[in-house]
């Protein structure tokens, strides 16, 4: 019974709140939907959906008829979530590459190329069939491919994908993370499209017919430079001590859009970007707004209509922030934005954000090759980060080829502190000894095995300041069975991305997830920016492309023919000579021969 | 004599440190899918050195598949000195010339008193050390050397049983042959014969052929659980068995070879996949029996043919399988003027030689040729070996025909 466990003062609240509440359940949902918009420093825009729905999860355990109530929360999730005894999951559908140089950090959390889905289950017995029912289950939901996240990419990390749910559950309270194991798979090749949108925009309350779902026109969104959707559960606190937990649904859609690929300007409205307009919020929302981050000069664009609430510019918060709240609106919302220029200058030099890095691929030829990822920091302070590589196993690694090396830059020279040197794990100690400050903090390796598992490489690294770190590991290519290439065998195999994560100080470069999150945490009214929080990031490298040796797919026949022969003489052959004998051949019929040749017979 | 006692190994050995030394060469021999296969592969090897020496499970991934032995091995060589590997690499390779050296003299001495042709009778048999020279000096045996193949250590295992046999050593030859099947599963096809040389030319031994066999079947048995259960001992679990004997046994890395095993497995139909792989490891074996038979009077050659054999249809065969056979060989060098391929099998040899590298190239790296031209060569390598193997069986049988039947010289001989 490990509720009387519990103060008594609960268990008389819970007593008297329970008949009302599951009566009620359905009115204990709220649903919340944002909408964020911002301009980037190439001229792009930045639309960032985001729809938030709250139920009330009961207990920590998990009771029969937990979510046996339907309100706003979507029931196919519930009972998704509900019978893969899944505790966390995270599912993102993302087309084309979060350019991190030109746009800063994405307010989304996952911008893997490709789909990509983690999740946190109850580790039981049944924890690998659940996960394989949960691929499959969610590959029929949202008509993708994800019932190819099978045990080949399926990896369990260790480092990285830490549980997302309320600080209060998971970073102070351990007793949550008990009995849970974390499952991640990508698919990198999986296209996402309107098949796959449908599916998604079904789950929200109000479906595209009111609020700003209105906006997710399918022709509109998948005509831009990138887009990610994701659906993203996870429980969170309801107060402090979390006594009582909420489950939360969130479900985004960024789109990054080019107002400046049509009219070389950077003008913009909801009907030239969505080709419709906001007609009213969703009446089931608690909240309903559109927020645009502004320009730091206010002289430089026209906004129509004009905001309902402005915040005032701030040291840590250049940009001040328009909000827009649909709920308080009658008439539609068409927002507008004019430039006044005549035509949109690139900037010549881009401001990077503070930790990002690039993939790619070394070598030539089918036969072997390498991987390296260059980690930049351009902090002026050292950034531990988490590094996390999970590579298929037709690429077979060799760790003792890793090495972690800091590219040189003057300053990391001169000051002697940190050096450039290769680190693995035997090095790990002898650099210790030595005094410099260790790039590699702590290292993960899971070697892969052929046709079951991927490898993967998570390692904690401490970033020098200002610096390049180079990891880079060398590997051999896997001759495949043919049935085993895809149908378009020579176009290659797609590797996912190395993913880095950081717990980075608001800034410039992640403004506008922080003011997403102000937003979510209605603190527009008081708003001040606290640099001491530091928000967990994730950075996506590129996806790579490893072109894998192709046999012959036309020679089955052929070589079994062929092979087939070579032993069958061989066999034959020794068969006939272990089993006959010599034998002179009759008189007769030599002398004949000697006749007719008139020569002596040879003896062969 | 003593001159050639010293002047061919020391040059065999130097000539071999030297190549070691030349990166070029030996980084390039190392990576050459002829000569280094997935289970010899001295750079995998590396790689279960680091996990295991790391506490990685050194069996439970797709790189590894190398005897546990070799770990400790090399674990010792790597901690002594950055040159205690291409010396022992070396000395290894030169010390397999020297056994050669004992078999083709004990082998000499065993068949002074066999009965012989006419026309030998007046030659004098091959001189010890050419065999010796012809192992050293063959560039397939120095390729693999260099390459660092860790197939060097069975094929030194195969030479010492066959050595220690001839000596009459029951137990010992029977703890090297286990050795070289616990090496790389194989060998094991040697033991019948091997129990052969010891029965035939032991002559103090008074016990007969059943009972050698039994004993040393006892001997191969017990050496061969013992390494397995130390194996197991050393690295903790049992996986080290599928992950070595597995792999040779179920193909599963499909890395070309010379082999015909590769491109047979990578094009074949799913369905029949487990059906030929039966197949083709049977076939392998089911020539022991019969050869021990036959021919069971030459049980030297018995191993040359088996280890030719080996060369052909293992599963992961490389060129330094063949250079122990053509190592070997010359031990019978009476044979040869029997044979009657030796310019087409030559010619075989050179011809997929020069073209293999290049036609490598063209498929992996210009890509303007594909697998098709690699197995092409390789199916040329083996139609050399196959009938280097049939000319040699027909060879011997020939011979022996001939020395029983000395009328019949001069007349037609048909096989019926």
């Amino acid at each position: 019974m490990p509720w009387k466990k519990l103060p008594s003062c609960i268990i008389l609240f819970l007593a008297l709140a329970y008949p009302v509440q599951s009566k009620l359940s359905g009115q204990k949902d709220s649903f919340q939907e944002d909408l964020l918009i911002s301009p980037l420093k190439d001229g792009k825009l930045l639309a960032h959906f985001q729809f938030t729905t709250l139920v009330d999860a009961g207990g920590l355990d998990g009771k029969d008829g937990r979510y046996a109530h339907y309100g706003l929360f979507p029931k196919s999730i519930g009972q998704i979530i509900d019978h893969h005894r899944v505790q966390e999951l995270h599912l993102t559908f993302t087309q084309g590459r979060w350019q991190y140089e030109d746009w800063g950090y994405p307010v989304a959390q996952s911008a893997g190329t490709g789909v990509e889905l983690w999740a946190w289950m109850k580790s039981d017995d049944s924890i690998e069939s659940n996960w394989r029912s949960l691929t499959n289950t969610l590959s029929g939901l949202f008509c993708a491919s994800l019932n190819f996240i099978d045990d080949t990419l399926t990896s369990q990390p260790e480092l990285s994908f830490r549980p997302e749910g309320a600080k209060n559950s998971y970073n102070h309270n351990e007793k949550m993370r008990e009995g849970t194991e974390v499952r991640y798979g990508i698919l990198p090749h999986e296209n996402v499209c309107t098949e796959n949108l449908t599916p998604w925009i079904k789950l929200l309350p109000c479906k595209s017919k009111a609020g700003i779902a209105t906006l997710l026109n399918a022709h509109k969104l998948y005509d831009t430079n990138y887009h990610s959707m994701a659906i993203h559960i996870r429980p969170v606190c309801q107060d402090a001590n979390c006594t009582s937990q909420s489950l939360e649904l969130v479900q985004t859609v960024t789109s990054v859009l080019d107002p400046v690929r049509e009219s070389g300007r950077r003008d913009w409205s909801f009907s030239s970007l969505f080709g419709r307009e906001i007609q009213s919020a969703c009446p089931v929302s608690d909240r309903s707004t559109v927020t645009l981050l502004l320009p730091p000069d206010e002289h430089e664009y026209q906004l129509t209509p004009s905001y309902d609430t402005i915040t005032e510019r701030t040291a840590q918060l250049e940009r001040p922030m328009a909000v827009y709240n649909l709920s308080q609106h009658t008439e539609p919302l068409n927002l507008q934005m004019k430039w006044n220029e005549d035509q949109f200058s690139y900037p010549l030099q881009t401001s990077k954000p503070r930790v990002y890095a690039h993939k790619y691929m070394t070598g030539y030829g089918h036969e072997r090759g390498g991987v390296t990822v260059n980690i930049f920091n351009n902090m002026n302070e050292s950034q531990d980060i988490s590094y996390f590589d999970s590579v298929p196993w037709f690429l077979k690694l060799y760790l003792h080829t890793l090495e972690v090396s800091v590219l040189g830059k003057v300053n990391i020279q001169q000051n002697g502190k940190f050096r450039a040197m290769s680190v693995c794990l035997d090095k790990l100690n002898k650099a210790s000894n030595l005094g410099y400050l260790d790039i590699v903090q702590d290292l993960y390796y899971q070697p892969a095995v052929d046709r079951s598992r991927p490898q993967v490489l998570e390692m904690k690294l401490r970033l020098p300041p200002d610096s390049v770190t180079a990891v880079s590991i060398e590997f051999d290519k896997v001759f495949l069975k043919y049935t085993e290439h895809r149908p378009d065998a020579n176009r290659g195999f797609d590797v996912g991305p190395a993913v880095i994560t950081t717990l980075l100080p608001a800034g410039d470069d992640n403004m506008a997830s922080t003011v997403l999150e102000l937003v979510a945490n209605r603190q527009v009214s008081s708003l001040t920016l606290d640099t001491h929080t530091r928000q967990n990031t994730k950075v996506y490298t590129e996806i790579l492309l490893a072109s894998l040796p192709t046999p012959d797919f036309s020679m089955p026949y052929n070589v079994i023919t062929l092979t087939c022969t070579v032993i069958a003489l061989f066999f034959g052959s020794i068969f006939n000579l272990l089993i006959r004998e010599f034998k002179v051949t009759e008189d007769e019929v030599e002398e004949k021969k000697h006749d007719e040749k008139g020569d002596t017979p040879d003896s062969s | 004599m003593t001159k050639k006692a010293i002047l061919i190994p020391s040059f065999a050995f130097i000539l071999r440190i030297v190549l070691f030394n030349i990166p070029t060469i030996a980084d390039t021999l190392a990576a050459r899918v002829e000569v280094v296969t997935p289970i010899t592969s001295f750079k995998r090897l590396t790689e279960g050195l680091y996990l295991y020496e790391n506490s990685v499970p050194p069996y439970d991934n797709g790189i590894f598949h190398q005897a546990p032995f070799l770990l400790v091995l090399f674990s010792a060589l790597t901690s002594l000195s950055p040159l205690a590997i291409p010396i022992a690499y070396a000395a290894v390779d030169t010390f397999i010339g020297y056994a050669l050296v004992g078999i083709t003299q004990m082998k000499q001495r065993n068949y002074a008193n066999a009965p012989k042709l006419e026309v030998e009778k007046a030659m004098s048999p091959i001189d010890p050390w050419t065999v010796a020279a012809l192992y050293l000096f063959n560039p397939l045996t120095i390729f693999s050397c260099v390459s660092k193949s860790t197939l060097i250590f069975t094929n030194l295992s195969v030479v010492l049983s066959v050595a220690l046999a001839l000596k009459g050593d029951a137990i010992y030859s029977m703890f090297w042959v286990a050795v070289a099947s616990y090496l790389s599963f194989y060998p094991a096809m040697l033991m019948p014969a091997l129990v052969l040389i010891i029965s035939n030319w032991t002559p103090s031994n008074n016990s007969t052929l059943m009972k050698q066999a039994r004993a040393s079947t006892f001997y191969f048995v017990a050496w061969l659980a013992l390494f397995l259960v130390s194996s197991r001992i050393l690295v903790g679990s049992w996986d080290y068995l599928y992950s070595t004997y597995g792999t040779i046994l179920c193909l599963t890395d499909l890395t070309p070879n010379v082999g015909m095993f590769w491109y047979f497995f990578i094009e074949m139909f799913d369905q029949f996949r487990n059906f030929f792989l039966v197949v083709f490891q049977l076939h392998a074996f089911i020539f022991v029996a019969p050869l021990c038979i036959k021919i069971r009077e030459h049980p030297i050659f018995v191993i040359i043919v088996l280890s030719g054999i080996m060369s052909i249809l293992k599963s992961y065969p490389s060129v330094g399988d063949a250079a122990l056979f053509l190592g070997l060989l010359p031990v019978h060098d009476e044979l040869f003027k029997y044979a009657r391929y030796g310019f087409l099998v030559t010619n075989l040899y050179l011809y997929s030689a020069a073209l293999a590298p290049i036609f490598w190239h063209l498929w992996i790296y210009a890509g303007s040729g594909n697998a098709n031209f690699f197995y092409a060569i390789t199916l040329v390598y083996n139609l050399g070996q196959v009938l280097l193997l049939i000319d040699i069986v027909y060879a011997v049988l020939r011979r022996s025909y001939d020395i029983a039947n000395p009328h019949t010289i001069g007349k037609e001989v048909v096989h019926k």
